[in-house]
């Protein structure tokens, strides 16, 4: 049975002083994927200003707004309904042979191709000399082991928001081992790649009611590429398998990548008499 | 005929160890340059002071000047010029054009093919992690297909003539490379001092480089356009070149732009003009990759247009370069040319590449430790001459400090032998004289759809402190007219 969403997504921002021009790029339509189809988009903002639609870099579709006015309040309001598929997350072929897997991360072939996800980023740098503990076990399979990670993550971290920030790094949380859906994913894909596997960051939304955490903002999780299966999602925020309940927008390297909102602002400091110009970036 | 006898080279060391580029080691004038010789004999030392500071005020007058970059006091300077030309023949031209060409075409290859199929990094060829770690491999560009499939329209490719009499490659430059306007300026600066030196010689015209330019910007306009607009977009008059932006735009007979004259509607980039948008399809950019655009690279940038880089990759506009040839002209690949070339053009390469030590490599390290005297040490992602140490003019303390530099970070450096660089016969103010000065040269290379180009001349650099071996204009070098002779 397919099922379907419907997803409000709205964001307000209040300037003390006049902004004279400024530009938004939000990053938070869901994707069109084989078991997820997108049937409505509405975008409202509430200057009336000209919206118009893109892609970022990755090619997934993004929403740009230009005020053609000064202002110091603007909010925007985004609605879309979709209709997704029934996932099982264990609807694949389990590995059989973990020895051939393992042998084909060390392929040169395997490792250009995936290069991108494999190399740390400043979000997934993991801290010199870190030894945050987790065992891998060579003698299961990709998929068993990683499984373990998604569990181990969960259990790292406790669920707090407020204490990170968008800016968090891996060193930071490892100090506290407090934070929200990126900070569990960043440290999710900074070991998975420690250990030659390619991940990648997900940005979407969480079905809400289900108890799970994550599901009054955007939520984030991981993609991992398992050799002979392909990518494969996992939530570390609520120690689970990717399935019906999450809703994909886009994937990156790291948030950097998905970002939900970036804003390019020009607005006058306090001293008018100056004519400076500030440029603040709104995550 | 000895030349010490003329009072203008009076003070003309003739050193053995040297290649001099006019003079044989017995102080003979060689045969291409005896005619300018006997012409710049006829003229007495007061002649050359006074034309020397006509040309300094002509440049200055004409706003030919730069800045340097990280200096307390910015204040804009003019790039010596000297008025002794350096004379290219024919032969040796044709093997310099074909060179640079092939290296501005390998890569180009090279650059498609990291950004696409990565078959040289499958093959082991170059090794994936000097590209994957590179802050100027933009992930943006993957599978991006660039009008025409070029990524380097403009090459600058600075090579040396070495003391065994043979030209080599010293770096890439394929990000914006700079200069071409001096090039220009230095011919018309030296037609204006000493024209009569003009009727002797068949030099190549260096003024046909614009016209050029604007044909190869045209040929990589966007599907669909039969007569593109292009323009030309400068970060502002406080860029070191803005003099450069401004000479190409006006010679291009092309509208100078900044970020904040274009936007973005619906991926199609705009300039605001006084009679309403009009649509740009070609851009020859001056802004760094990271500047274009604040919406995917640095959000802090005003140098840029927002949502410039979606318009580019859905092919509506074309960027000249194309984002993300910086990773190509890094100092540490430029150490796989020969085999870059060979891989995508089946060729040996026409110019040498020096030798390089690659600090990341432990045994090449062990070397470069043990050996830094006798090496030049650079880093891999600097431009414009900085950080550079030249081992034999380094105390002990600075060699201590230049060994710890290089442990800490063995990725950042590359080692080569010290290069010498040829000299020439250059007009020194302090002396009054001509003296030695190492002398390099920039050639000016376009590639477009269907369409390439080298600038039959270019930009001769030259320390103007004596024995100093680093050219660049940020670091107080001058430069030369340039003829290339035309075939007899």
């Amino acid at each position: 049975m397919p099922l379907e969403y419907s997803i409000t997504y709205s964001a307000e921002n209040h300037y003390e002083n006049l902004v004279e021009n400024a530009i938004w790029q939000f990053l938070i339509i869901p994707e069109d994927s084989d078991n997820q189809s997108v049937k409505d988009v509405k975008f409202n903002n509430s200057l009336d200003s000209p919206v118009s639609y893109s892609e970022n870099s990755q090619g997934f579709r993004t929403i740009r707004v230009t005020p053609g006015q000064p202002f110091k309040d603007i909010s925007f309001t985004a609605s879309f309904k979709l209709v997704k598929e029934q996932v099982n997350p264990f609807d694949f072929i389990p590995p059989q042979d973990p020895e051939k897997d393992y042998s084909t991360l060390e392929s040169l072939e395997f490792r250009v191709d995936h290069d991108s996800y494999l190399r740390p980023t400043s979000y997934t740098t993991l801290p010199i000399n870190s030894e945050p503990g987790f065992q891998w076990n060579r003698e299961q399979d990709i998929f068993t082991n990683i499984q373990e990670l998604n569990s181990w993550v969960y259990e790292y971290i406790k669920f707090t928001p407020g204490v990170t920030t968008v800016e968090t790094t891996l060193e930071e949380l490892f100090k506290h081992r407090k934070g929200v859906c990126q900070d569990f994913t960043h440290l999710f894909l900074a070991l998975v790649r420690k250990h030659r596997i390619p991940a990648r960051y997900v940005s979407g939304y969480l079905h809400q009611g289900s108890g799970y955490f994550g599901d009054s903002q955007m939520h984030a999780w991981a993609e991992v590429y398992i050799p002979r299966v392909g990518w494969v999602g996992f939530d570390p925020t609520n120690n689970l398998l990717v399935g019906s309940n999450h809703i994909k927008v886009a994937h990156g390297r790291d948030y950097s990548e998905c970002s939900p909102l970036t804003g390019v602002l020009y607005t006058l400091g306090e001293n008018r008499t100056s004519h400076a110009v500030q440029v603040a970036c709104q995550q | 005929m000895i030349t010490q006898t003329n009072p203008i080279f009076s003070c003309y060391e003739y050193n053995d160890g040297l290649y001099d580029e006019v003079f044989n080691a017995q102080g003979e004038t060689k045969e291409l340059y005896e005619t300018l010789f006997k012409l710049y004999c006829g003229h007495s030392i007061e002649d050359y002071m006074q034309l020397n500071n006509k040309a300094k005020s002509s440049f200055f007058n004409q706003g030919i000047t730069f800045q340097v970059y990280g200096e307390k006091e910015t204040k804009e300077k003019i790039f010596p010029f000297d008025l002794f030309p350096r004379i290219i023949g024919a032969k040796e031209w044709d093997h310099i054009e074909s060179g640079a060409l092939q290296r501005s075409r390998a890569l180009n290859l090279f650059l498609w093919d990291i950004y696409h199929d990565k078959k040289i990094l499958k093959d082991g060829i170059v090794p994936m992690d000097l590209i994957g770690s590179s802050a100027n491999y933009l992930q943006a560009m993957i599978g991006v297909d660039p009008p025409g499939g070029i990524y380097n329209h403009v090459s600058g490719t600075d090579i040396i003539k070495h003391s065994d009499g043979e030209y080599y490659v010293l770096e890439d430059n394929i990000r914006c490379p700079s200069g071409v306007s001096y090039v220009v300026c230095n011919r018309t600066a030296l037609k204006r001092a000493l024209f009569g030196v003009f009727n002797h010689y068949r030099a190549h015209t260096v003024t046909n480089y614009a016209e050029n330019l604007l044909e190869i910007l045209q040929s990589v306009k966007p599907k669909g356009i039969d007569f593109p607009t292009c323009v030309v977009i400068t970060p502002g008059m406080y860029n070191s070149a803005y003099y450069e932006h401004s000479y190409l735009a006006k010679a291009m007979g092309v509208e100078l732009v900044e970020g904040r004259d274009l936007y973005v509607e619906n991926d199609f980039v705009y300039m605001k003009t006084i009679s309403g948008p009009q649509k740009v399809d070609v851009i020859y950019r001056r802004v760094d990759d990271l500047f274009m655009d604040p919406l995917e690279f640095r959000a802090d940038s005003t140098l840029g247009v927002p949502g410039i880089f979606a318009a580019y990759r859905k092919g509506n506009v074309c960027l000249a370069n194309a984002p993300g040839t910086g990773v190509a002209d890094d100092k540490a690949v430029y150490t796989y040319m020969p085999q870059i070339i060979k891989y995508y053009l089946d060729e040996e390469p026409i110019l040498n590449n020096v030798h390089t030590y690659h600090c990341s490599r432990p045994e090449e390290l062990k070397y470069v430790l043990e050996h830094i005297s006798e090496l030049v040490v650079k880093p891999v992602d600097e431009s414009g001459g900085y950080g550079i140490s030249i081992g034999n003019k380094l105390t002990k303390e600075q060699i201590a400090e230049v060994r710890e530099k290089i442990k800490k970070e063995p990725r950042k450096y590359i080692a080569q032998p010290i290069m010498s660089l040829s000299v020439h016969p250059t007009y020194i103010d302090e002396s009054q004289s001509f003296e030695q000065r190492h002398v390099d040269l920039r050639t000016f290379t376009l590639l477009g759809d269907k369409k390439d180009f080298v600038l039959k001349g270019g930009l001769s650099r030259v320390a103007l402190q004596k024995g100093n071996l680093v050219v660049n204009s940020s670091q107080g070098g001058g430069s030369k007219d340039t003829w290339v002779l035309k075939d007899n």
